[in-house]
């Protein structure tokens, strides 16, 4: 027994690449985990519009920016174009600063009562898609508001700044999880069951094999994506089903639609499963590197979490992975409505992507 | 008249050499395989059987030299030569989750034409097998169904690289007579073995390689009969002998082990192997000496020369595995 013990450890110590990726993992989870901010509700990207240009409106645009969790963006842009963002949930918020901010105009009043001089109402602009953010961003502006207006006399908080809400359809935390899931679901089998597949097709030397026939190396790859893909559909159709008949979830956009964009995604992974199988020298291998490549994906992509809360220019650096596009597209489809064709950027990147691991994966795959 | 093309032999190599950067695995290897017959390579492993038979298969690129299949080009007609040849790699599985028809119907698909997987598996035996998968075969069974699947497209070449190694006697005999049947049908055979007995009963010629070259080629009775001893002689004496007097013995051709040599394979350390000319008198000659010198005969056994000998007279050592 002990023996056995012995023999098991020192063939594990000595699988070297498996151990690496087995002990890589969990110490890389810990850095992902660290690297999020989990203490607040992230970053909300709000556009401003000084229509005022008075000193008050600079002074609250000053005040605005010290806002830990607001990022300003003062960019030239025009309150429509703001608003259609906001729509879109490319743009968390939109602070209209009016003319009249610094220059009260008068107010009708009821003839019992004088004139006063009243300064015209912030605009706040946003959809119903984070209630709870809306709820935070709502009260800190209006507080802010009402702060800079307080030396001017007593004031009505509530005549000092106007919400303009953009209902949007129903959407909650869980339809986003639910989008994250079928691609994080994708990833992972496309990515993984690759890999560790063809690894042991090599190790048992299958590959080899088929190399003797006149079997065209191209075929070999297509056969083995278009099966795949089909996987991936059925899959994706399962975790949909469950998602939506089982927990309440919602998919708004056209499902067909929803499944090209994974079918598109599902090739990008399956060719770096592709590369990582060539690089693996064990199935156990392959699954390690796949896990090592998969998982920091699923946090920096924005799965299941902003990817404001990361610090430094890791939210800049997400974008460069593969799985952001197909969150995008599959969100802006799926969660927004919106037809394929206005995801036209997204599904350019996965394109690129698509292209770029299939050379990759061309160039470094080995069948013996 | 008779085209270029049907004389030109089923295998031709030439100067053939292979190396994996500093290490040179085949050194220069030339041989034929004339069409129908059995050909094999007999050698210890790492003598370069495998490297050679896998440039033949297109699997890798010879350093230098040419090889061609069927007048073919290996390096310029690679899918050609696939589609005419079978091979069975020396270790190769196939998908686990597949039975044994639907591997050899998916083998099948790959060649322009092919052999249906029911007439495959009743060739090699297996019919009974046709919906089982490669986990539930016997060892030997998954060698003759790795024949079954070289056949799939009904090859004018079969490439077998150790087809019976791991093989208990009967399974290995058994397989002989596969590999019998399908040369019987006019497909030429190459094989690889390091078996001797093999190599004697299946191949009509024989290459011995070792070290990356061919140390001989020519059917195993010529090789046999190229040595001058035609018996191999084992003594086994009372007591320790000198190497000055197993050659004051020698009435025969040679002392080949002797002492201690012997005695790390047979247990028995006073063990001693000669080999005597095939002479009437070489035998009676060296019992009158061993008996005139007073020495105590424990066992004595004569058994005519083999291939073995054969290799032990070209390598000056037994086969290695």
């Amino acid at each position: 027994m002990i023996a056995l013990i012995l023999a098991d450890i020192k063939m594990m110590a000595r699988n070297r690449q498996a151990i690496f990726w087995a002990l890589f993992f969990p110490l890389m989870l810990v850095v992902i985990f660290g690297l999020f901010d989990f203490s607040g509700v992230g970053v909300a990207d709000v556009a401003v519009i000084d229509q005022s240009g008075g000193s008050k409106a600079e002074a609250f645009r000053e005040r605005l920016e010290e806002i830990e969790f607001l990022n300003l963006e003062f960019d030239e842009i025009t309150a429509e174009e703001a608003r259609e963002k906001v729509l879109d949930g490319d743009l968390g918020y939109l602070i209209i600063i009016p003319e009249s901010f610094d220059n009260p105009e008068d107010q009708e009043q009821p003839e019992d009562q004088a004139q006063t001089e009243v300064p015209g109402p912030v605009s706040l602009v946003y959809s119903t898609r984070i209630p709870d953010r809306n709820q935070l961003v709502d009260g800190a502006v209006r507080n802010l508001v009402s702060e800079i207006h307080s030396g001017d006399g007593p004031v009505i908080p509530s005549q000092l700044l106007t919400a303009d809400v953009i209902l949007v359809p129903e959407v909650d935390y869980f339809d986003n999880v639910l989008i994250g899931l079928l691609a994080l679901g994708i990833m992972t089998n496309s990515i993984i069951s690759i890999a560790v597949r063809i690894s042991t097709f090599r190790n048992q030397s299958i590959l080899k094999r088929l190399l003797v026939t006149p079997l065209s190396i191209w075929k070999f790859f297509a056969a083995e994506i278009a099966a795949h893909v089909l996987l991936a559909m059925v899959q994706a159709g399962i975790i949909l089903a469950l998602g939506v008949f089982v927990f309440g979830g919602h998919v708004n956009g056209n499902i067909f639609w929803v499944l090209a964009i994974t079918a598109l995604g599902s090739i990008v992974f399956l060719n770096i499963g592709f590369i990582l199988s060539a690089w693996a020298k064990s199935p156990a291998a392959a699954s390690g590197m796949g896990n090592a490549v998969t998982l920091p994906m699923m946090f920096l992509a924005g799965t299941f979490f902003s990817t404001a809360a990361l610090p430094w220019i890791l939210p800049q650096l997400s974008l460069a992975l593969p799985l952001t596009p197909m969150l995008g597209a599959l969100r802006e489809v799926a969660i927004d409505s919106e037809p394929i064709w206005e995801t036209w950027p997204y599904l350019a990147a996965l394109g690129g992507w698509v292209v770029a691991t299939g050379l990759a994966a061309v160039k470094v795959f080995k069948f013996g | 008249m008779i085209s270029s093309a049907i004389m030109e032999p089923a295998v031709q190599v030439e100067n053939l050499v292979k190396r994996f950067g500093s290490f040179t695995a085949v050194d220069g290897v030339s041989f034929a395989v004339e069409r129908g017959e059995v050909f094999g390579i007999l050698g210890p492993n790492g003598a370069g059987k495998t490297t050679t038979l896998e440039i033949i298969e297109t699997l890798q690129k010879p350093t230098e030299g040419r090889v061609s299949v069927l007048g073919l080009d290996v390096q310029s007609n690679a899918a050609k030569v696939k589609a005419r040849i079978g091979v069975q790699l020396q270790a190769s599985a196939y998908y686990g989750y597949l039975n044994l028809k639907e591997i050899l119907s998916l083998l099948g698909s790959f060649y322009p034409s092919k052999v249906s997987p029911e007439s495959l598996l009743d060739q090699v035996g297996l019919s009974d097998k046709i919906g089982s998968r490669i986990a539930e075969l016997s060892g030997g069974q998954q060698q003759r169904f790795a024949v079954a699947a070289s056949l799939v497209n009904n090859p004018e070449v079969v490439i077998l690289d150790e087809p019976t190694t791991g093989l208990d006697p009967q399974a290995r005999r058994n397989l002989w007579s596969l590999i019998r049947e399908v040369n019987q049908r006019g497909v030429t055979v190459l094989l690889t073995t390091h078996y001797m007995d093999e190599a004697e009963i299946l191949c009509n010629r024989l290459a011995i390689m070792d070290h990356g070259q061919i140390l001989a080629l020519d059917t195993p009775r010529n090789l046999i009969n190229q040595l001058e001893a035609s018996y191999t002689v084992k003594l086994t004496m009372e007591n320790p002998m000198t190497l000055a007097q197993l050659e004051a013995l020698n009435g025969g051709v040679e002392v080949v082990q002797s002492g201690e040599q012997s005695g790390e394979d047979t247990g028995t350390e006073n063990t001693y192997l000669l080999r005597l000319a095939n002479s009437p008198t070489a035998l009676k000659a060296m019992l009158d000496e061993i008996s005139k010198a007073g020495l105590g005969l424990e066992n004595l056994q004569v058994t005519p020369v083999t291939l073995e000998d054969v290799f032990l007279e070209l390598t000056g050592s037994e086969l290695r595995d």
